[in-house]
């Protein structure tokens, strides 16, 4: 894709005096073999681990009990174990739009991100995926939704969006983890390389699955790479309708709507940019990576953070809009619940995290301010929390009948569950960041050769 | 097996009583050693004996499967002499199928005629004796619980001397010493205090007894009797009648504060009644029955009235001598002031009880003062209703008012020390008698006390003596249903607590310790049945011809009936009235009553004060505040419930909470009313004040919402209109194909126009379909498992409202949404239309939960099923699978009755047929609201009522298409006007 004809854009790399090629990989190389902030990682990897503690300790305290431990009721059956869901897989979304979207546009900008936005993916996804087999009452049959042979002679239900979403969720993790691989294998070569000690040499060579750099080596690879990108594309849309559909297929005030697919997926990518933008602030500013991560990353992240976001908030709007229009009562009814009723500090908690700070990247300044961007995608994060749990709870605690309204109050092991993910997401980032190159290293030099060759 | 080794047996079972785990085989070891073994053992297996090595191990084994397994078996079989109910006496069921034995539970000494369906001897279900005249397969709540009241592990089980386990054998010894006692003076200063009952038997021992004794007096106590009922009647008639309505020969009623629906001991018999009068009506075009009430506070009877006006409870003597007045001829005392409101209802009340002679009915609460019964008796006769709408017969109900004296006299004669032994048989006064009494400060001075009844209750605890009670499933007995028809009682299952029967008890007292209920009960039978006829009884579950005889040309007595003196009308009255699931406290260990949601609140677990809309406003009350009622020198604690259709200054409390001993379920739940009651006014305290105490209350209900809004789940026609059509319920597009249904579909219509919240249906589906109680703290979450709801609505003004109830199965939809969420196919149709629910394939997504537009679904979000007590899973049924955790689980349309069927009918060679099954909830109903059947079938039930102009179904407009579908309920203003 070298010499084609990249579009003319701005600079974004622009490596400082002294630098070339070279110390670019060792700057990166530098992090998993001699890690430089050490006292802090430990600190952070301990907190997480706390938290992992506690996960494991409510999901064994939720499989001897049983769902009831949770505050799930009749009519709200799905809690915040279904609406977490939502949010995790839709953080999940931006790693592969950056990584496949990107490359294949050839938004080379990309190429500092996409590395550890693909590690948030595959974390989050993971994330998600465990949370419907703790919210299965008997989880120990949860491969039932496989078709498999088995001497039952039974297949899935297909019509069910569960098994859409079994085969969405399944099929983007793997995609995820072949695409996540494959872009590190000339990394993990570099590292090698750079090693002095017997066992990051054996490691790394092991996985690194005896990368020469050869040309030949090169010209597959990309292919694969390219090949496994446009796999991966489509699945950045399909995921999430498959998790709106769930809810869409139900007759449910507030669900019932054909708007979900695209107020679902482009909610995902909202979400999942603020959780990039998080994390490339603080791996920017922790292991001092402001050539690689630069300004202009942080500006351009917030361009698409302020694009994605009016798309949401049009969702809202339609969905809105929707609402009062099909003269439905019930869905009238769950709407005023969101807007005046019950519901208003969860609907209005989201609108106002997720678009009125928001609106500060409209200008330059806030865009390329660290603190500022990372302050509203964290806020955007909240939002979008709340927005999850606005959808699903908020259309089951009142649907038709008034005789079966009920209510919801998340309990202690909710919550134990919820901060115990977010303590895996965080342990195994933290392994991540200390173990693995956690940026792009030739992407990067590739990137920085084409803009120097092309200006 | 001879009767030694059996009592040897039974004290060496005794020794292994509450042992566990090693301590068990220890003492199993020691019992094999035991002379008492050895003796069983020869007697079982003469000239036994065992080789020295090995000895012990193989005794332990012997001794183990001797008195763990084998006998328990043994000793809890159906009894000997039962005979079940099959149509040839030659044809015995094989032993894996069901018996059915016709016998009857009682209820305030009523009997309920009942068929028990059992399972290798354990009594499962009971179902209404179809052939019973006053069942005819129906039954109330209370009757379908007997059946977990049976198997509750908190029943006695010992007797107990000064709450110490002491046995039969001491009980008999410490008769005899007292009988010696009580004949050396013919029995003066013995007591004995009886709940009335129905039994013929009960009262020939007792009169029997009193031969034995000549100065033993009987007491007779009723915490929600009707002795002001037996007393109007001694005043309107000058002697003692069992007084009965036959609302199937009424056009008009006017009720009065008379609960005739609600529940009783004669509800079914009213709601048998009223049904049949209302839905000939509406059904053939003819007059349906009118029913007008007055009352203070919502009942069911109010909640299905044509019209119902509010009124204080204290209104009602002034609105009966009005009545009197403007109907009557004679007698009436002078009319008090009415309002011109009241004027208003009670003059065309008044025309049209008058147009109505001989087919109208004035009813008036049996609490009211007997002065006012009276004069209602009295309007009643000469209107011509005596016989007809009006039954007279001699008493049902023993001892009246001449063969016993009442609680105050015990009391008082306990008081001064006139007392030297009582035996109180079955009653509870220590917790029931009215609080001013103080009658357990009384009972202390009595110094021989005996107290004989199912738990260890709160006047066992002030006794010296406990007998435990067998209960009416475990014993021989005889009661008569409300009409008098006498059914003999025969047991189900051996006593599994040890308990022996009321008579076994009686005939002790008597000096006969070893005489056996049935050869009591067939005693006091001997003259009227032979041996044949005696059978043919106990098969048929009743003794035809043994109705009380009706008493003809009865008049009226002339002599005039002056009212009581009104209450002041300062402060507000506060009317008490018994829980409409556990009545008067006697079901309060019983979950499923604990848990069955009140018909208008919906509450479980909990009593409350009703208070109306407005009294809150003007007190600043709300649903959950702890109040406090001052009435005099008495007071009351409890929480508020704020009623909509309560009279604006009446309060109401329930009876039966508060219990302070009877089991794990009841006890130290709700307020207790009895200290709040007084013995002159039980039911009616005036000039009371309330206020709020701050506190708060968690109240547990099954339905936080009761307003219907815009959306009408129950509609309204116009009597002889029909329907509206909604504008999108034709024809809805489906992706999917339709169904089709070759043979059979089954279907379920619920005629909401006779549906009168009576909860019936909710208990027999929780009995038949191995529903579980899940406490209060689950409800208050909203994870009730009941399968069969029904909800209540009120409509209209807050103060004046209309009520409405909703029975919601599982709608078994054409195009169930449950069906496309399942991943797994747990949730799938039958090719007889059903929509069921494969437990064993659910993983628990609850997909079909949150689709479900009904919220029918229940989820298992714990180990639910698991009893708290061994015993109590006997109450399942073997039918049924006990559904694990988590899993989904709902109403099935008793699928294991037509699988039933049509095996049945495979093995007859026919196909099978509509009418061959008939679910749980619709074979109870008492006013065979619910309908279910084959609706391929045009000549059934359900074809017929899908076409009537009053059907709907549900949320139909979501295109669903629910074959459980609806009824319209009939209003004189239809759908349009309100209030």
């Amino acid at each position: 894709m070298a010499a084609a004809s990249p579009p003319r854009q701005r600079r974004i790399y622009r490596l400082p005096e002294g630098h070339e090629f070279r110390t670019v990989t060792e700057q990166v190389a530098a992090i998993p073999l001699h890690y430089p902030q050490r006292l802090r990682w430990w600190l952070g990897f301990i907190g997480s681990s706390l938290l992992l503690g506690l996960l494991i300790v409510s999901a064994a305290y939720l499989f001897s009990e049983g769902i009831g431990v949770w505050g799930n009721t009749i009519p709200v059956n799905w809690g915040i174990a279904i609406s977490n869901t939502v949010w995790f897989i839709g953080i999940g979304h931006a790693g592969t739009f950056i990584s496949a979207l990107l490359l294949l546009t050839q938004q080379h900008w990309r190429n500092s991100l996409n590395r550890f936005a693909e590690a948030m993916t595959l974390l989050a996804a993971t994330c998600a995926a465990s949370y419907p087999l703790f919210h299965l009452g008997r989880p120990f049959f949860f491969y039932w939704v496989v078709p498999y042979p088995n001497t039952m002679a039974l297949w899935p239900q297909f019509r069910s969006p569960l098994v859409w979403d079994f085969f969405a969720f399944a099929t983007y993790i793997t995609v995820s983890l072949i695409f996540w691989y494959i872009g590190l294998v000339p990394d993990l070569a570099a590292v090698r390389d750079r090693a002095t000690r017997r066992l990051p040499q054996v490691l790394f060579g092991i996985f690194a699955l005896g990368w020469r750099g050869s040309a030949v080596h090169w010209e597959r690879w990309r292919r694969a790479y390219l090949l496994v990108a446009v796999v991966a594309l489509p699945l950045v849309v399909s995921v999430h309708s498959g998790v709106s559909l769930l809810f869409a297929v139900g007759q449910i005030p507030g669900w019932h709507t054909t708007v979900f697919p695209p107020y679902f997926v482009l909610g995902a990518v909202f979400s999942g940019f603020a959780v990039v933008i998080m994390i490339a602030i603080t791996l920017r500013h922790a292991f001092r990576l402001y050539d690689l991560v630069t300004r202009r990353h942080l500006e351009l992240l917030g361009l698409w953070l302020l694009a994605t976001g009016w798309m949401t908030a049009y969702g809202y709007l339609a969905d809105a809009f929707m609402a009062w229009y099909s003269g439905d009562s019930f869905e009238r009814g769950t709407l005023l619940d969101r807007l005046a009723g019950p519901f208003w500090p969860i609907y209005w908690g989201a609108v106002i995290c997720n678009f009125v700070p928001l609106q500060a990247l409209w200008f330059p300044r806030p865009r390329r301010s660290s603190f500022v961007l990372f302050v509203i995608a964290f806020l955007v994060t909240v939002g979008m929390w709340f927005e999850r749990y606005m959808l699903v709870i908020s259309g089951l605690f009142r649907d038709f009948l008034p005789s079966s309204w009920g209510g919801y109050v998340p309990t202690f092991w909710d919550w134990g569950i919820f901060f115990g993910l977010i303590g895996f997401f965080l342990f195994f980032f933290f392994l991540f960041v200390r173990f693995l190159p956690a940026v792009s290293m030739f992407e990067i030099k590739e990137a920085v050769w084409e803009e120097e060759h092309d200006t | 097996m001879t009767g030694r080794p059996e009592r040897e047996i039974a004290a060496l079972r005794a020794q292994l009583q509450g042992e566990r785990g090693p301590r068990l085989w220890r003492s199993l070891e020691e019992i094999a050693e035991s002379p008492a073994f050895a003796r069983v053992l020869g007697a079982e297996f003469g000239g036994f004996a065992l080789p020295e090595a090995g000895r012990r191990d193989v005794l332990r084994a012997m001794a183990a499967s001797i008195l763990l397994a084998g006998l328990p078996g043994c000793g809890k079989g159906p009894p000997d002499a039962v005979l079940p109910r099959v149509a040839d006496p030659a044809d015995d069921p094989p032993p894996d199928r069901p018996r059915q034995y016709a016998t009857a539970v009682t209820f305030e000494g009523f009997a309920r005629p009942v068929l028990a369906t059992t399972y290798a001897g354990r009594p499962v279900k009971l179902e209404g004796n179809p052939d019973h005249p006053a069942s005819r397969g129906a039954t109330d709540a209370f009757t379908q619980a007997a059946v977990l009241e049976l198997y509750d592990p908190d029943r006695s089980q010992s007797p107990t001397l000064l709450g110490k386990e002491s046995g039969w054998d001491q009980a008999v010894q410490a008769m005899v010493t007292a009988r010696r006692d009580w004949l050396r003076n013919g029995g003066e200063g013995v007591r004995l205090l009886v709940e009335p009952t129905t039994s013929p038997t009960f009262r020939r021992q007792i009169e029997a007894l009193r031969q034995q004794l000549p100065q033993l007096r009987l007491h007779a106590f009723e915490p929600v009797g009707k002795e002001r009922r037996e007393a109007a009647a001694r005043l309107a008639f000058g002697r003692p009648l069992a007084l009965r309505y036959a609302l199937e020969h009424a056009a008009v009623v006017v009720s009065l504060e008379d609960d005739l629906l609600g529940p009783g001991p004669a509800q079914v018999d009213h709601a048998l009644g009223w049904s049949a009068r209302r839905r000939g009506g509406h059904d053939a075009g003819a007059e349906a029955i009118r029913l007008h009430v007055a009352e203070s506070t919502p009942t069911l009877t109010g909640a299905m009235a044509d019209t119902r006006r509010i009124v204080p409870s204290a209104r009602i003597p002034a609105l009966v001598a009005v009545l009197a007045a403007a109907l009557g001829r004679d007698g009436a005392p002078a009319a008090p002031e009415l309002s011109a409101d009241e004027r208003g209802f009670v003059s065309s009340w008044a025309s049209e009880l008058r147009a109505h002679r001989g087919e109208a009915l004035l009813a008036v609460g049996a609490h009211q003062p007997p002065e006012v019964q009276a004069l209602a008796l009295r309007v009643n006769a000469q209107l011509g209703q005596l016989g007809r709408t009006l039954l007279a017969s001699e008493p049902v109900v023993w001892p009246g008012a001449e063969a016993a004296g009442t609680l105050q006299e015990l009391v008082a004669d306990m008081a001064a020390g006139r007392v030297q032994a009582l035996v109180v048989l079955g009653a509870n006064p220590a917790y029931t008698a009215p609080g001013d009494l103080d009658f357990t400060a009384a009972l202390q001075k009595v110094p021989w006390r005996l107290h004989a009844g199912l738990h260890r209750d709160e006047t066992a605890g002030f006794c010296h003596w406990h007998l435990p009670l067998a209960h009416p499933l475990e014993s021989w007995s005889d009661a008569r249903t409300v009409d008098g028809t006498a059914t003999i009682l025969q047991p189900t299952v051996r006593p599994l607590f040890g308990g022996r029967s009321v008579h076994e008890v009686v005939a002790l007292l008597a000096g006969d310790p070893w005489a056996r209920d049935r050869e009591i009960v067939r005693a006091t039978w001997r003259d009227r049945l032979d041996d044949d006829a005696w059978r043919a009884a106990l098969r048929q579950g009743f003794v035809p011809g043994t109705a009380a005889a009706p008493v003809g040309d009865l008049a009226p007595s002339p002599a005039p009936i002056g009212l009581p003196p009104a209450g002041g009308d300062r402060g507000l009255e506060v009317v008490i009235r018994p829980d409409p699931s556990i009545w008067d406290g006697r079901f309060a260990n019983c979950a499923w009553l604990q848990e069955l949601p009140k018909p208008l609140t919906k509450l479980t677990w909990d009593n409350v004060l009703l208070v109306s809309p407005a009294l809150a406003a003007e007190r600043g009350l709300a649903t959950g505040d702890v109040a406090r009622i001052t009435l005099g020198d008495r007071e009351l604690r409890g929480p508020v419930w704020v009623q909509p259709g309560q009279a604006a200054h009446t309060v109401t409390a329930h009876l039966g909470y508060g219990r302070k001993r009877i089991g794990r379920v009841g006890q130290g739940i709700g307020y207790d009313a009895y200290a709040f009651r007084a013995s002159t006014k039980p039911w009616l305290g005036t000039g009371a004040e309330i206020a709020a105490t701050g506190d708060r209350h968690e109240l547990a209900t099954t339905q936080p919402h009761h307003r219907m809004d815009e959306y009408r789940p129950v509609r309204l026609v116009a009597p002889g209109k029909a329907l509206e059509a909604r504008p999108e319920e034709e024809n809805q597009a489906s992706l999917y194909p339709d169904w089709d249904y070759p043979e059979i579909a089954w279907a379920m219509v619920i005629d909401l126009d006779l549906c009168i919240g009576c909860n019936a249906c909710v208990l027999a589906c929780q009995a038949e379909n191995n529903v579980p109680s899940v406490g209060k703290h689950e409800i208050g979450m909203g994870r009730e498992m009941h399968w069969l709801r029904v909800d209540a609505y009120h409509d209209g003004d807050p103060l004046d409202p209309s009520f409405y109830f909703q029975p919601v199965p599982c709608m078994h939809c054409e195009k169930a949404p449950c069906e496309v969420g399942c991943p797994v196919n747990a949730a799938v149709h039958t090719p007889d239309g059903l929509n069921a629910q494969v437990y064993n394939r659910c993983v628990g997504t609850r997909t079909c939960s949150s689709y479900c537009p009904y919220k029918v679904r229940r989820f298992n979000w714990f180990e639910y099923a698991k009893p708290a007590e061994p015993i109590v899973a006997a109450h399942y049924n073997p039918e049924v699978t006990v559904r694990a955790r988590g899993v989904m689980e709902k109403c099935t349309y008793c699928i294991q009755r037509i699988a039933r069927a049509r095996i049945d009918a495979a093995l007859e060679d026919r196909p099978l047929k509509g009418s061959d099954v008939i679910t749980a909830c619709a074979a109870v109903c008492p006013t065979t609201a619910i309908r279910f059947g084959d609706r391929n079938d045009g000549a059934s039930e359900v074809a017929r009522a899908q076409k009537s102009p009053r059907h709907y179904g549900l949320l139909e407009e979501l295109g669903v298409r629910p074959r459980t579908t609806y009824l319209a309920r009939i209003a004189d203003q239809g759908e349009k006007g309100e209030g």
